[in-house]
């Protein structure tokens, strides 16, 4: 036994009777993927394609901002959907980050480049200060520890003169590399793009590289089995020879860097940075984007992300229905879809994977009483 | 000092009074209700219409027709409570907890909303005014009013008490906190138990709401919002699920938030307080009553 | 299988396709394409003003006014022959919502901007509408941030925190306070008008005791009131609304204060007495900007507002008034509504004749003369002319 439990964790997660499984079908679980990819690389070329069909303003800024919501959820995905720990101040690390990048670059002259890693250091440093003490705690307590974190980072970013008071910090600079500022925008081909649509590419390029690049390949490899073995029983996890809290803390810090960063995107997006930005309200509707969408579902956070930013921006026709109407929709949604818009174990209608499940599911209803019951468990 | 108790002990009644519904709908669906604020705003609303509607009410004796519009808006919210918990929380009974929050969510939003749209953004003057001359107590004051008050809320917990601890419908409540599918086999109506839940905790919601209104003198659509999170935290210092950990949780944290005002400041008191609830919980994992499994209901 | 997997091939391809047919179709719209060209027709002027969160009752208010001056000027044949056309979006007091609504309304073309209420959320909103060459006469919002980042086509038509205490100073001094109290609620507006006034204070030698920050949301302040009476106020300056306003003046006369109570202009509202209560409203006093009320003109111009909106005007209700008629005229002496033009235009205004009085602006666009006076409650519980600290 215990030259097994010197085995990583991996290994111990694989079957040991594989060899005698009848071979799985990698072509088809392949060709489920190959689609998700082809959907993928299709949805971010045609979000690069967007500042072609319409240059509005308003257009490109809502969905920087929607895009920044992305990066936010999937962040709180990994927190949530993966590792299971219940984040009600979400928001508090997106304060930390936009507040660390608009202090250093308006009051010490960093240049935005320059302040990404400190934003990463003192963002992992807050995610083990909050998370350190409070990870232990049962999950409905950790709900209200970290929405206590998240109103006292507001409440002190309110009360410091560094951060600006209540009015907050203004003049943040947009991003510049090597003495070129994206603020003058580019001319390329003939075709001038101006600072916000490079802004937009710019976020687009973090969130599809860093954002869903990163997160998938994190939830496929190691840790990220180890989160949802936590998730899903976290004494078996242990048993497992899975160190449950080093687990969490990770997600959590992970989850918090990914948070400040969006948080740094977010000061140069809007310029000034105020307290009423990071109010609780911000952490509910981030966790309702990574709900809504699907937990642990990366294409179901972005749906939701996506949802829960530009919902109440389509709905502004209705002026001041539209929260009543948000409210309402928010309660069909879940009633009619609670597992979310795009669950994680979602396959395409058209999918060999479904079909397979239905024959399964079929095939387990049609069997009779007593042959179930005989049968291996 | 007094004073600063007195103070804390009178905000905290209120916050106890909406942590009750809080703790009784976790510990029966295990569902952290949302729009439980909402329904304290709502409560307040409703004894807002009566008030108007019979305008001769407010000018004659205070405390009978506070009382009476009390009672009107208790089991006006006690139905909403149920409503609520019909339309958007039984669908979801078997679906993931997270789910059924964020229903909560946008119900909270939905009756927020839904009340600016019927009374306007700007906040309603109450008809009713409970005032009274100050009392002295020891060296501090409490007005007449606030004693009123503080019975009423002290006799609603403790009717609220006996009626868990001593009926057939409060053992019910309880055997559904322990183990939902063993009470459906010893031939309990769990539906029926949980709207019950739902229009007691909504009802004292109310009744806190009304109160409030006649006490402050003015209502908003967002006041539940405010008192939706600090009844929650008040749920979670007493121990999540349990009866009178909400109650003694309620209030802590007003005492918590008058020394905090007194100590560090208004502008720093909600750090204050939340740094005591970390502090503490970190020590206590389960808050005040959370571990005794035999209160939990 | 080779079949399945076509069709996945099949519905990528098609997918890039479509992106490409838009691409092309649209590029009209695009970086690639032209610029917008103007609509014309009406005159756009956009507001940007709190119409959901905890500060939505201000966006009624200042709507409800622009659209009683835009209302005003059309009948009068508009401004250089065009209509004006009022279009109004939500800041919702954040900064994210601010910066969508700044831009959707610089994508509907508007050619002026006349809102702004959360200094917070103006403040991002400022490059924005200089990038769209757009001239901004700044309604409700007064921070000195706002000015602070020299642009030169920002106006501010309300008076800064740093006027208005000046106001609240004179006034303390002609009252004799001994002790005096300060209390804001921790946002941008109100903080702004405490900072000031306790500095002005103090240079003027007089006594500030304490100060103190209060949640709006919440409804109990009995430990905030037991704090300033135990400091021996006699005077208190309560700097923000009336909301949360009317709660405390009504629980620290309920406690035994008899000091004069005296409130910033943002909590001037009729609703402050009626919330506060009968019997409570002794010795309020506020610092606030002349009404038309308070002018030759009498409640003309209130009657016109109740009329109209069956209510009586509310905070910053006037200034949005203000705002529009200044902008509009702003755009009559340049001739246009090109940007530089119509901030010469601003800036050259002398003595421009408005509601509360005759507006000119100063080198920053701040007001040259804010005109704060002192109000108080009168009889049927709406604020009334008490001192108009003249000498």
């Amino acid at each position: 036994m215990p030259l097994v439990l010197k085995k990583s964790s991996s290994e111990l997660l694989v079957p040991p009777n594989r060899h005698q499984m009848p071979p799985p079908a990698p072509f088809r679980w392949r060709s489920e993927k190959g689609a998700l990819n082809v959907l993928g690389i299709a949805v971010f070329i045609l979000a690069l394609a967007v500042p072609f069909i319409t240059a509005s303003p308003y257009v490109i800024s809502i969905l920087t901002a929607g895009l920044i919501y992305v990066m936010l959820a999937l962040g709180l995905n990994v927190v949530v959907g993966y590792a299971g720990l219940l984040d009600l101040g979400y928001v508090a690390f997106f304060a930390v980050g936009a507040y660390t990048s608009g202090i250093l670059t308006t009051t010490f002259g960093f240049s935005m480049l320059e302040a990404v890693p400190v934003t990463i250091v003192v963002c992992i440093v807050a995610g083990i200060i909050i998370g350190g003490p409070t990870l232990r705690l049962r999950s409905d307590y950790l709900a209200i520890v970290t929405l206590g974190f998240g109103e006292i980072i507001r409440l002190t970013a309110r009360n410091l003169e560094i951060t600006g008071g209540a009015t907050g910090i203004s003049g943040i600079p947009s991003w510049s590399f090597f003495g070129w500022d994206m603020a003058d925008g580019l001319v390329i081909a003939g075709i001038e793009f101006n600072g916000k649509i490079l802004l937009y590419y710019f976020v687009a390029l973090v969130v599809g590289l860093v954002g869903v690049g990163g997160i998938s390949r994190l939830s496929r490899g190691k840790m990220g089995r180890a989160w949802k073995a936590v998730r899903d029983d976290e004494d078996a996890a242990e048993a497992m020879g899975i160190n449950t809290y080093f687990t969490k803390i990770t997600a959590y810090i992970i989850g918090a860097v990914w948070a400040g960063l969006a948080g740094q995107l977010m000061g140069t997006y809007l310029s000034a940075i105020s307290p009423t930005s990071f109010t609780f309200l911000y952490s509910a509707l981030i966790l309702m984007a990574v709900v809504l969408g699907g937990m642990g579902s990366t294409p179901g956070v972005i749906i939701g992300a996506l949802f829960v930013s530009l919902a109440p921006e389509f709905l502004r026709e209705f002026a001041e229905w539209r929260y009543v109407l948000f409210g309402v929709l928010l309660v069909v949604t879940m009633i009619f879809r609670p597992q979310g818009i795009w669950p994680a174990n979602a396959v395409f209608p058209w999918s060999p994977a479904l079909a397979a499940r239905r024959a399964r599911r079929a095939k387990a209803t049609e069997a009779p009483e007593g042959s179930a019951a005989g049968g291996p468990a | 000092m007094t004073q600063i108790i007195l103070n804390g002990l009178f905000v905290g009644s209120f916050y106890a009074l909406v942590a009750l519904g809080y703790s009784m709908v976790y510990g029966v669906i295990k569902l952290l209700n949302f729009a439980h604020g909402d329904i304290y705003m709502l409560g307040a609303f409703v004894g807002l219409v009566i008030l108007t509607a019979f305008p001769g009410l407010g000018a004659g004796a205070t405390i009978p027709v506070l009382m009476l519009v009390l009672l009107i808006s208790m089991l006006a919210s006690g139905f909403v409570g149920v409503g609520i918990e019909r339309v958007a929380y039984r669908p979801l009974r078997s679906a993931p907890r997270l789910a059924v929050l964020i229903t909560a969510v946008g119900m909270s939003f939905t009756l927020e909303y839904g009340i600016r749209q019927i009374f306007g953004p700007s906040p309603q003057a109450y008809p009713l005014r409970v005032t009274g001359d100050p009392l002295p107590v020891f060296d501090a004051q409490l007005s007449s009013a606030q004693l009123v008050l503080m019975v009423v809320a002290a006799l609603l917990m403790a009717g609220l008490g006996l009626y868990v601890d001593r009926t057939r419908e409060g053992r019910a409540m309880r055997a559904i906190a322990l183990d939902q599918r063993a009470s459906t086999l010893m031939g309990i109506d769990v539906n029926r138990t949980i709207s019950r839940v739902f229009f007691i905790g909504s009802a004292l919601a109310g009744a806190g709401g009304v109160m409030a209104g006649a006490f402050y003198g003015s209502v908003d659509f967002l006041m539940g919002f405010t008192i939706g999170l600090k009844a929650f935290t008040a749920a979670v210092i007493g121990g999540i699920g349990s009866l009178y950990g909400a109650m003694i949780g309620g209030l802590i944290l007003g005492l918590l938030e008058s020394f905090g005002t007194t100590w560090v400041g208004g502008e720093w008191r909600d750090v204050f307080s939340f740094a005591c609830l970390i502090l503490f919980l970190t020590f206590r994992p389960t808050g005040v009553l959370g571990t005794r499994v035999v209160e939990r209901m | 299988m080779e079949k399945r997997f076509g069709s996945f091939k099949r519905v990528g391809t098609i997918v890039v396709a479509a992106a490409c047919m838009a691409l092309t179709a649209g590029c009209s719209g695009g970086v690639a394409g032209g610029g917008n060209s103007d609509t014309g027709g009406a005159l756009k002027f956009g507001m940007l003003a709190p119409f959901s969160g905890s500060e939505s009752a201000f966006g009624e208010y200042m709507k409800n006014g622009a659209t009683l001056a835009v209302d005003e000027i059309n009948a009068a044949g508009g401004v250089n022959g065009q209509q004006i056309e009022l279009i109004a979006e939500d800041e919702a007091c954040d900064a994210t919502t601010a910066v969508a609504g700044a831009n959707k309304l610089v994508s509907q073309g508007v050619v002026a901007s006349v809102g702004g209420y959360c200094s917070g959320a103006t403040l991002p909103t400022l490059p924005i509408f200089l990038q769209a060459k757009i001239p901004m006469v700044i309604a409700a919002a007064n921070s000195d941030d706002l000015v602070a980042a020299k642009q030169p086509n920002v106006f501010l038509v309300n008076g800064t925190g740093t006027q208005q205490a000046q106001a609240a100073v004179k006034f303390a001094e002609k009252s004799a306070a001994k002790s005096i109290y300060v209390i804001d609620e921790g946002d941008a507006y109100s903080t702004n008008l405490s900072k000031a006034f306790i500095s002005q204070a103090k240079d003027a030698g007089l006594n500030v005791s304490g100060s103190t920050t209060v949640t709006p949301t919440d409804k109990d302040f009995s430990t905030d009131v037991d704090k300033m009476m135990k400091a021996g106020t006699d005077f208190v300056y309560y700097t923000g609304y009336y909301q949360a306003g009317s709660l405390v003046n009504h629980q620290a006369k309920a406690a035994g204060y008899k000091g004069i109570f005296l409130i910033g202009d943002g909590a001037v509202d009729a609703k402050f007495a009626e919330i506060t209560g009968k019997g409570f409203t002794d010795n309020v006093y506020g610092t606030f900007t002349m009404t038309p009320d308070m002018l030759q003109d009498g409640g003309a111009w209130s009657a016109a507002y109740k009329d109209k909106f069956g209510t009586d005007p509310g905070p910053y209700a006037l200034q949005s008034y203000n705002a529009v008629k200044v902008m509009a005229e702003g755009i009559k002496q340049a001739g246009s509504t090109d940007m530089d033009k119509v901030d010469a235009a601003l800036h050259n205004l002398k003595d421009f004749s408005t509601a509360s009085g005759s507006i000119s602006f100063t080198e920053q666009g701040t007001l040259s003369d804010a005109k704060f006076v002192i109000v108080t409650i009168g009889p049927d519980g709406k604020f009334v002319l008490s001192d108009r600290l003249e000498g």
